[in-house]
């Protein structure tokens, strides 16, 4: 629930103390009194007060100086400025409607004018302070010069959000009389004290006044009115594919494990004439044993003892069988590493061999092409053998024709490093029949 | 060298019982054989007793300890399926770790030969390369594989919902797919096939069901408009290789003597070096022109069948199989139109077979259509519903259809019974494996919290959510709804701490004092203050038994959760878009040993490239190119690519509504300079919906003027100002319709079932209903009232009193703007006027002080 200014404790004391103003306690007494209570939460107080004291109907000329008195001795021990109600003050001082005894009051209780600032005036009660009033003892300043005096040294606004530090009362008044008649007439007010004659209580227009202070003290709020703003609730996200439908699973059963005890020999001759192509060129006859094994079993590639590493070793002796083996791997997440070992290889007429074959069969990474075509040219250009070099210009030449023939490679890629080798060795037939070659392509 | 090799073939048997006697060997192998008769005919307990007397010949033996496991597992009744987990993780460590043992006798072997034979330079760096990942390769050696261990596993996590563990474990399987056995490689396609779908991953279903048709070349034999896939395939696949020969070496004239060398070497890989070295080169070199059509039979990438021999034995299950899996990868993809054909061609397939499953698919077709007549006559015609688990189902989607339908109360009905179907599928015995993965009932309870939320029962709904929550934790759209649950529960004051809605519509007024003395005091109803304070510090915390507590705190807290699982989603996407490049990455993270390898990247590339064919095949609209002639391939991959615009465009949507949600809940918070933040995120992404657009200005406004930077609020507003004092619509009602209807539905060809395009076309009345949302004049009414707030505020009363005018006019109910009218009034001192709106206003109430104080007292 909204916020009440006020807790019941804070409502009784209020009440009583308006009440007790009409009573001969001097103010003074009465302002000890009400200051009694620590937990007493003076600006709720003084901040309910203030809005009692708007309303001119609302409470009696006794209780309204009780009330000043309340609004200025909540904050007398820090400088007037810092009175959150000063202001509220000084305009009441200097509001030319109210009655002049307590625009002196207030000025009294702000020190106005006398530097003696005696506290004399509240030894009285608050009837009294009326009944003792002398118009004419009293000047009344400029609202300017009080504000001067008062407000100048006041803080800067404390930081309030824009819309509530705009806020307006929140109570109206909204009088029930009969059309016609003024409400603030003084014929009513003496109606409305004829009406408290005992019995007659509940006549049109009239109305308990004790009543309506002790609700409006008991509903007041800090907030006042302020204007609202429209924040829309965003609009649920539409439900489209949310919904989860059904659908009968597939059942996947536990599965058995063929392999348990199955025979693990499987291709132990393969293995074994593998192990063998690594040491030398196998017979022909083996060499179509092994072929013919591995086209019938798809896995034995996978079991046949061959590691990248063994791979120099297979492609030198029996280059047929390496490319037979690299096609069958070729999905093997292994076959990365089979390819970094063949680019790595020396140069040689059967790794050669075995890549231009791979060229044709599956469509190799470029990247490893194009690294082992510079491999290949850097080879030729380091070997020292006049001979030796011109064999292996002429083997390079051929398979980089083949590659450039059959759209192996891309010429634009290679183009400068081919250029440059075939005019390094023009001398050689086969080297200006590749430079040829890439002329026509350009 | 030769007792090496021979050490290390001989290496399985090095455990077993004296593995080079004959006689136990086949001992053995007969028990095995026994074993696994016994357990094909689902003789558990004679299984297990084989087993054991197995186990003492081959003590220690992986593949004996996993098999007794499995057997009793199935004996037992499946009663402890984490246990299971458990004892297969430990056979399959133990089976590593033998495997490594072994692998590092053959190393120890093997190194000494490798330093003798090759000198060269670089076997230093290579070795360490090839070493590292040794290891993984020997796993799949026979006698340690652990392949179907780990296939096993995988069953177990997908029977428990536990999809990302299984594809945790089938994953690195499928990677390495090749060298495993093709019955068991089946399986595990199969099983990461429905863990994908399950986990709605468009892009690894496509891939896995592209490797399944390419592998088992089931799916390129098919009927009808198919069939002439698997011919285009292949001569494709001839064209490359033929395109070789005939610009081969032989046709070059600068080497006039390679034709005859060719012709005279016949076999010039004998090995012997002929005399001229050269010429031997060259004849091999042009070999691979002579014999391409056995270079061809080589070829065995992917593009090839695995095995033509396979294909018989799957047979037409298995055909029927990959259709219908097909048929969900297109319904997940939501490409209808292909989705029609497909379910039409598995009818074709399933021809008098039991075909519920079709029929289901085909339901669900029309569901997605938005055809909901025909999908509940299909559901009728296809369920068995003697049975438990198909008949949860059967209520979970008719209770879907039926909220679709705007009839929640019915959906509930059928929900409910789905999931009492559900709760005595639990109870049935013996209990199987199987059961597990039947239990849908945490699926049907999300949706059941959203049948809840359209009923407006936030509390209930969150409730299910949060059960929903176990298995849909990852999902951003779980996490607004419970956001959404939140904020309904807010609005209607069943949180503690909030007003109750009455309070929250109705300028509330207290009468005080009678006659004369009678006073007003207008309550500032509306203010929210008040809600900061209740905020407990209790937060709900996820999977607690206890109840959520709903409160816009934790509103917050799930948008904020829905927001970073979006964010995630959003750069995994991206990824997806690119799809050889995603593969590629994720192959990089994974082997980070192979990585540094140059040739790593293209290598890889390989498997993806057929799906690169025909990237933006999506045109800019979103419609989806039918691929006339197209392949399988294309067609899975456009659907990917289709699938993956969908997604990216319901991401934006439901980023639009999380940062709204966000800047709303923020300002309920009265944390405006959040709520700030939130707007303009909002605003500034990228095709934003103007209703979003709209509410990003009114909140940044909002938060603007709470921060007291009232003319920049008023920039917010007046981008919406036509002219001094006049509001442009911020959105159509066609905006509406069209944040409704933003999934792109394919549509009917306008000869058959015209009424059902048009159906899902519109939104329906019942799907405009639960679109609870201001009309767009009720929006032209917010911005006015709005904007009347903003300048009197600045004290520029004369307009803000033509700005609430306007506002009254349009919102005639609004409290805000009657508090602000009133306010404006009594501003400029007019309380007579103030107090005739207050009681021409129908949302005040009177209340009466006396009982207010009392209350209070």
């Amino acid at each position: 629930m909204g916020k009440k200014m006020l807790n019941f404790e804070e409502q009784c004391k209020i009440l009583n103390l308006l009440k007790s103003s009409s009573e001969q306690k001097s103010i003074e007494e009465m302002l000890t009194e009400f200051f009694t209570n620590p937990k007493l939460r003076h600006f709720n107080v003084c901040y309910s007060l203030s809005l009692l004291l708007q309303d001119k109907m609302m409470l009696s000329s006794t209780e309204r100086l009780v009330a000043f008195a309340i609004l200025h001795r909540s904050y007398s021990s820090q400088k007037s400025a810092a009175n959150p109600f000063i202001s509220f003050l000084v305009n009441a001082a200097c509001d030319e409607g109210a009655e002049n005894y307590e625009r002196a009051f207030i000025l009294h209780l702000l020190g106005f004018g006398n530097s003696n600032s005696s506290k004399e005036f509240l030894k009285q009660s608050a009837s009294e302070y009326i009944k003792k009033f002398d118009p004419s003892s009293q000047t009344f300043p400029q609202k300017e010069q009080l504000q001067k005096q008062y407000l100048e040294k006041a803080h800067p606004e404390p930081y309030a959000c824009l819309l509530k530090s705009t806020a307006v009362k929140n109570v109206l008044a909204d009088p029930d009389v009969p059309p016609g008649c003024d409400a603030n007439s003084a014929e009513c007010v003496s109606q409305d004290v004829f009406d408290l004659e005992p019995g007659a209580k509940s006549k049109l227009g009239s109305g308990d006044r004790d009543e309506a202070l002790s609700g409006l003290i008991a509903n007041l709020s800090l907030e006042g009115l302020i204007p609202h703003w429209i924040r829309p609730l965003p609009p649920r996200f539409p439900v489209d594919e949310e919904l989860v439908w059904l659908n009968p699973d597939n059942n996947h059963e536990l599965q058995w494990d063929q392999g348990m005890c199955a025979d693990t020999s499987r291709g132990a001759a393969v293995r074994d004439l593998i192990a063998k192509a690594l040491r030398g060129p196998l017979a022909p006859n083996q060499q179509e044993q092994v072929l013919v094994e591995l086209a019938n079993d798809p896995k034995l590639v996978y079991h046949c003892g061959l590691t990248p590493r063994k791979l120099p070793e297979l492609v030198e002796s029996n280059p047929l069988i390496a490319v037979d083996v690299l096609i069958k791997l070729i999905n093997s997440p292994e076959i990365a590493e089979y390819f970094t070992v063949l680019v790595n290889m020396d140069m040689s007429l059967h790794s050669m061999e075995v890549v231009n074959r791979l060229t044709t069969a599956v469509e190799l990474p470029k990247e490893f092409v194009r690294t082992y075509i510079t491999n290949c040219i850097s080879s030729c250009e380091n070997i020292k053998d006049k001979y030796m070099q011109n064999r292996l210009v002429r083997l390079v030449c051929v398979f980089l024709q083949s590659l450039i023939r059959n759209r192996i490679i891309d010429v634009k890629d290679l183009f400068i490093e081919v250029q440059a080798f075939c005019i390094e060795f023009s001398r050689i037939r086969e080297a200006a029949g590749l430079f040829r070659l890439l002329k026509t392509l350009e | 060298m030769d007792s090496r090799d021979s050490s290390s073939s001989s290496v399985p048997n090095r455990d077993g019982t004296a593995g080079d006697d004959d006689g136990v060997l086949s001992v053995t192998a007969a028990l095995a054989k026994d074993a696994a008769l016994y357990f094909q005919s689902r003789k558990f307990a004679e299984c297990v007793d084989v087993l054991t007397q197995l186990k003492t010949k081959k003590e220690g033996d992986p593949k004996v300890l996993h098999n007794i496991a499995i057997a009793e597992f199935l004996r037992d009744g499946c009663s402890d399926p984490k246990k299971m987990l458990e004892v297969l993780n430990n056979i399959k460590k133990r089976s590593e770790e033998l495997a490594h043992a072994s692998e590092e006798q053959v190393e120890s072997g093997s190194d000494v030969g490798n330093k003798v034979t090759s000198g060269s330079k670089e076997s230093g760096s290579t070795t360490h390369q090839v070493s590292a990942s040794h290891s993984a390769s020997t796993i799949y050696t026979a006698e340690f594989d652990t392949s179907v261990i780990s296939l096993n596993i995988a069953v177990i996590w997908f029977h428990l919902h536990e999809y990302a563990k299984a594809l945790s474990v089938l994953e690195p399987l499928y990677k390495n797919i090749e060298p495993i056995d093709e019955t068991t490689a089946l399986h595990i396609c199969l099983l990461l096939l429905d863990v994908v779908l399950a986990s709605c991953d468009a892009s690894k279903s496509a891939d896995v069901l592209n490797y399944l048709e390419k592998a088992f070349g089931v799916g390129n034999v098919s009927q009808g408009d198919n069939g002439n896939i698997l011919l285009q395939q292949s001569t494709n696949l001839v064209g490359k290789l033929s395109s070789v020969p005939s610009s081969s070496l032989v046709s070059d004239a600068s080497t006039p003597d390679l034709a005859a060398s060719v012709n005279a070497s016949e076999n010039p890989l004998s090995g012997t070096l002929s005399e001229d070295p050269l010429d031997e080169m060259f004849s091999t070199l042009d070999i691979s022109g002579q014999n391409l059509s056995r270079s061809a039979d080589l070829t065995s990438p992917k593009e090839l069948p695995r095995t033509t021999v396979d294909r018989s034995i799957f047979g037409v299950d298995l055909k029927l199989k990959l259709q219908l899996y097909k048929v969900r990868f297109l319904l997940l993809t939501r490409n209808i139109k292909l989705a029609k054909r497909e379910v039409k061609h598995a009818m074709n397939i399933a021809r008098g077979r039991e075909s519920s499953t079709a029929l289901l698919l085909k339901a669900q077709l029309e569901y997605a259509r938005g055809n909901h007549r025909k999908a509940i006559k299909l559901l009728m015609a296809s369920t068995n519903r003697t049975d438990t688990a198909i008949s949860s189902m059967f209520n979970n989607n008719l209770g879907c259809i039926y909220y679709k339908l705007g009839k929640y109360h019915t959906s509930a009905v059928f929900f409910s019974k789905a999931l009492s179907n559900c709760s005595s599928l639990q109870k049935e015995k013996p209990l199987k494996l199987f059961t597990f993965s039947q239990d849908k009932s945490l699926h049907i309870t999300y949706n059941c919290g959203l049948q809840y939320l359209a009923c407006g029962k936030p509390i209930i709904a969150a409730r299910c959510f949060q059960k929903a929550s176990l298995i849909f934790y990852k999902r951003p759209l779980l996490w607004l709804r419970l956001a959404e649950c939140c904020l309904m529960a807010v609005e209607k004051g069943l949180v503690e701490g909030s007003r109750p809605p009455s309070n929250r519509s109705e300028i509330r007024v207290d009468v005080i004092g009678k006659g004369r003395w009678r006073k007003l005091l207008i309550e500032d109803g509306i203010s929210r203050s008040g809600l900061v304070e209740s905020v407990g510090k209790d937060d709900w915390a996820l999977g607690g038994d206890e109840e959520p507590k709903l409160s816009l705190p934790l509103a917050r807290q799930c948008l904020y959760n829905a927001l970073h699982l979006l964010n995630c989603s959003d750069s995994s996407r991206l990824k997806c878009l690119l799809p050889s490049n995603s593969s590629l990455e994720e192959n990089e993270s994974s082997d980070g040993a192979s990585s540094k390898n140059p040739n790593h990247k293209s290598l890889v590339g390989i498997d993806s490239k057929p799906s690169t064919l025909s990237v933006g095949l999506v045109n800019s609209n979103g419609d989806l190119k039918e691929p006339k002639a197209g392949t399988n391939q294309e067609m899975i991959h456009n659907s990917v690519a289709y699938f993956a615009d969908i997604c990216r465009k319901e991401n934006q949507m439901m980023k639009q509504a999380l940062l709204a949600n966000l800047a709303y809940v923020e300002l309920e918070l009265e944390n405006p300079l959040k709520a700030l933040l939130a707007a303009r995120s909002l605003l500034e992404l990228p095709g934003c919906s103007r209703i979003y657009i709209f509410l990003g200005h009114v909140y940044a406004a909002e938060a603007l003027c709470l921060l007291n930077k009232p003319k920049e609020a008023v920039e917010h507003l007046s981008i919406y100002l036509s002219g001094p004092n006049k509001v442009e619509s911020p959105f159509s009602q066609e905006d509406c319709e069209q944040w409704l209807t933003e999934k792109p539905i394919d549509c009917e060809e306008p000869n058959g079932g015209g009424g059902a395009a048009t159906a899902a076309k519109n939104p329906s009345p019942e799907g405009m209903q639960e679109f609870m949302f201001l009309k767009p004049e009720e929006a032209c009414g917010t911005l006015y009232a709005n904007l009347a707030a903003l300048y009197a505020t600045q004290g520029e009363l004369d307009r803000a009193h033509q700005f609430t005018t306007q506002a009254l006019s349009l919102l005639p109910n609004s409290t805000e703007a009657t508090m602000t009218a009133i306010y404006i009034d009594l501003v400029l001192g007019k309380s007579q006027e103030a107090l005739s709106k207050l009681k021409r206003c129908s949302h005040v109430r009177f209340l009466s002080s006396n009982l207010q104080s009392n209350k209070s007292s």
